[in-house]
This record gives C-alpha cells, sequence and structure tokens, in this order.
C-alpha cells in the first residue's frame, strides 16, 4: 500500500472524526488504533494513558476502545492495535482500566481464538491471539500486575528526575 | 448491568444473527466471531435464556450439519460463557436429547455417529457440573478447589474419579472423530470439534494433575491412592496421542496451541505447580 493511500485514509479518519461527532479524546484512541501499518507510538500511548486519570476521558476512552476490540476480522489491526494499546495502559494508565478490564476479561480471553486469513491466505489473526493470551495472563496474575505497574511508575519518576 | 457500553435490544436482533450464522448449512467450521458473540452475551447479561431460545427457533435439526456445528458452538458456549450457562444448561436436556434423536443412523455425510457421541458427551459433562458446581467449563485450575478435596481425601478420591471418567469420554470421542475423517474433503467441520475437547481434556489433565500431587502430600498411606496413579498414567499416553494427533493438523494448530506432554507421566510426588496451560 502507497503511503498516499495512507494519507488518504489518514484524511478520512479526520472526517469520519468530524462528522461522527467523536470528541478529541476519542479521536486520539481512534489515530492510535487505526489501520495504519504501524504504531501505535509511545507519545500517543502515553498521551491516552495520562487521559485515563480523568473520570470522563476514561468512560469516552473505554468506549471507543471497546468498539475497536470487537472490531470485524478484516479490520484486525485495529483489535491487535488495540491490545497493544491496552497493554500500555494496564501498566501506566489510571487503575480503572485495571478493574474494568477485570471486570469484563471476557472480552479479550475470547480473542485467543481470533480468526482472519486474508485473500492470500495469510493468516492475519495469529498477532491478535499471541497478544489477547498474553493480557488474559497478566489481568489474572494480581501479583505480578502490581509489581510491573510499581516498576513503570518508578521509572517515570526517575525519568523526570522526582525522588520515588 | 454490564459495565461496557452496551444496548439489550440491538444484542437481542444480533444474538440471532449470530446463531443462525454459526449454525449456517455450510460444511465449515462454525465462525469463531459468531460463537464468540453468543459467550459475550453470556458475561454481559448473566443470562443464557435468549442464546438457548435462538438455537430452539432455528430449523437445525433437519441437516446434519447444521446439528453437529450447534452442539460445537453449545460446547464452547458452555466451556467459555458466564457460569450461569452450564446451571441454565440442565434444563436443555431435552433439547439435546431431540437432537441425537432426530437424526439418522445412515446419514449421507456421516454427522449421525458424531451428533449422537456428541450429545452423549455434553449431557455427561452436565452431570458432572451439576453434582460439582465449583468447576467451571474449562476446569480452570483453582488453588481453592484442589485443597478442599484434599482436607476430605474420601471426597478427593471421588473428584478426581469424576475427571478420569470424563476425560476417558472425552478420548473415545476425539477417536471416533478422527476414525470419521475423510478423504475427500477437507475435514474443516469435524476438525473444529476437537477445539474444545483439546482445551477442554487440558483443563482436566491439569486439574488431575495438581490435585494428585497435594493428595500425595497429605497422605501418609500412598498405596490406597495407586489405583488412581495406574489410571493417571494410561491417560496420559492416550492424551498424549491425542495431542500429537492433533498436532498434525494445520487446521487445529493454526486456532490454537496444542500442548505437548512429555514421554512420561509427570511424578506424582514432585513438588512441582500445574503444567503451565497452552
Amino acid at each position: 500500500m502507497s503511503t498516499l493511500q495512507h494519507f488518504g485514509k489518514g484524511a478520512l479518519r479526520v472526517a469520519k472524526n468530524y462528522t461522527k461527532g467523536y470528541s478529541d479524546t476519542q479521536a486520539k484512541v481512534r489515530d492510535a488504533t487505526s489501520n495504519d501499518p504501524w504504531g501505535p507510538s509511545g507519545t500517543q500511548m502515553n498521551e491516552v494513558a495520562q487521559m485515563t486519570y480523568n473520570q470522563n476521558d476514561f468512560v469516552e476512552i473505554m468506549e471507543m476502545l471497546d468498539k475497536r476490540l470487537n472490531d470485524k476480522g478484516k479490520n484486525w489491526r485495529h483489535v491487535f492495535k488495540s491490545l497493544t494499546l491496552l497493554d500500555y495502559l494496564l501498566h501506566a494508565g489510571s487503575e480503572n482500566v485495571v478493574i474494568y478490564f477485570r471486570d469484563n476479561l471476557y472480552i479479550i480471553k475470547t480473542l485467543k481464538e481470533f480468526q482472519y486469513v486474508d485473500e492470500y491466505g495469510k493468516d492475519l489473526g495469529a498477532n491478535v491471539r499471541q497478544k489477547a493470551k498474553d493480557i488474559t495472563n497478566l489481568l489474572q496474575d494480581e501479583g505480578r500486575l502490581r509489581e510491573e505497574r510499581r516498576t513503570r511508575a518508578h521509572m517515570r519518576d526517575r525519568m523526570v528526575g522526582r525522588s520515588p | 448491568y454490564p459495565t461496557r457500553p452496551v444496548d439489550k435490544e440491538k444484542a437481542e436482533q444480533e444474538l440471532v444473527i449470530n446463531i443462525k450464522k454459526a449454525t449456517n448449512p455450510d460444511e465449515t467450521a462454525p465462525k469463531q466471531k459468531h460463537v464468540r458473540k453468543c459467550i459475550v452475551y453470556t458475561w454481559d447479561y448473566h443470562s443464557s435464556i435468549s442464546f438457548w431460545t435462538g438455537l430452539r427457533v432455528q430449523p437445525i435439526l433437519a441437516d446434519e450439519v447444521q446439528t453437529f456445528k450447534a452442539l460445537i458452538t453449545v460446547h464452547k458456549v458452555l466451556q467459555e460463557g458466564h457460569p450461569i450457562t452450564i446451571k441454565e444448561a440442565h434444563g436443555q436436556t431435552g433439547w439435546l436429547e431431540t437432537c441425537a434423536r432426530t437424526v439418522g443412523h445412515e446419514t449421507p455425510r456421516g454427522y449421525g455417529t458424531l451428533i449422537r457421541a456428541y450429545v452423549q458427551y455434553i449431557l455427561a459433562k452436565l452431570r458432572f457440573h451439576r453434582l460439582r458446581p465449583e468447576f467451571n467449563g474449562l476446569f480452570e485450575y483453582e488453588e481453592y478447589v484442589t485443597l478442599k478435596g484434599v482436607d476430605d481425601p474420601n471426597e478427593g478420591y471421588e473428584i478426581i474419579s469424576d475427571l478420569m471418567g470424563l476425560q476417558d469420554q472425552i478420548d473415545s470421542f476425539q477417536r471416533m472423530i478422527f476414525a470419521h475423517f475423510r478423504h475427500s474433503a477437507n475435514n474443516e467441520c469435524r476438525i473444529s470439534a476437537l477445539v474444545p475437547l483439546v482445551k477442554e481434556s487440558w483443563g482436566i489433565y491439569r486439574f488431575i494433575t495438581s490435585m494428585l500431587r497435594a493428595m500425595h502430600r497429605r497422605t501418609t498411606d500412598t498405596d490406597a491412592l495407586e489405583p488412581l496413579r495406574t489410571r493417571f498414567s494410561s491417560q496420559h499416553y492416550n492424551l498424549r496421542k491425542f495431542y500429537y494427533e492433533c498436532s498434525n493438523l494445520k487446521y487445529l494448530t493454526s486456532l490454537i496451541n496444542v500442548p505437548k506432554l512429555g514421554q512420561d507421566p509427570p511424578n506424582l510426588m514432585d513438588k512441582g505447580a500445574a503444567p503451565d496451560l497452552p
């Protein structure tokens, strides 16, 4: 696919954000989990993670993430990148993300058998299946998740020069 | 009560369509995306009544492939749906029996025998769950259930025997499925019935392993456990063979990781944890 085509798609996404009345927050999530064959970038994910600490933004982010996670096979990148973003949010986002996805674990768990084979017979579902498996394991291992969240917070504090 | 952003009316309508598509007459696997929607529905609304009603109103009994696909779908929803699904399934045994009764003996595509065996298995599974409601649909390992059985050795012995009974039934059913493969066809529909069987047998195997280990640790009379050890060992070899045969089915390995068991059964006197899930 040419870059130009993706540029076109990006423009379309901007238009859709506008016509469908998505908020800035939702547009950010949509950008981070788009069909572009790259990303989401660290900056994008971090931005969304910080927004999860605001209750209004949190609700909007979960709503959009839910939509993307339940997208159809052809849009496997939506699903895959939503899982990537979710993984990041579980580590660096607000505790509410963890609570929400523990409650709705089945959304992730049932993606362990996600299937999509493209017109050339290439299995593109494998990425989604692996990621769904990893995140399910993480969500079910309370101790590990807590530890990883602590380490992450530590690292962030050190990088901005705050003492722990 | 779903915390997800959902719309009940829309969900009900979609459920009907998903059931219909999962059980369509094409001789393929029931599409996972449709099965998944059924599973997710039971969690969203803590109910499976609409799922069962949806199945009943579909005209699937006239077609052997549709009936078989419906049974695969039922099995998967029982495994991964909200726990209420298993409770509510006890009221559906009549419908399941009808599935087995309606299908002829010599069916053109050879699903008749498989359908009857599948119904037998699902009914056995439901009987087990009725007796032991603390197990979930995939027999996923949870520490407290193991310990509960260990405190009362007689109870523990019975639980393990019952689990082994179910394991034997899975084994004979999977053999039957393999025996019904056809050279002319791609067998996708038959293979897709092996997916929930691999998962379930693995859950049971893990459970039995960790429970037997816990019992060996607690008791001083390991001789009393000899019959269980012997049976465990023979089930290990059967399961190993089953997984080996599954690992040669490309279609199946593209869907799930098939566990690989060691040459010999694990040592039950060992202090090790339960084997890892694939």
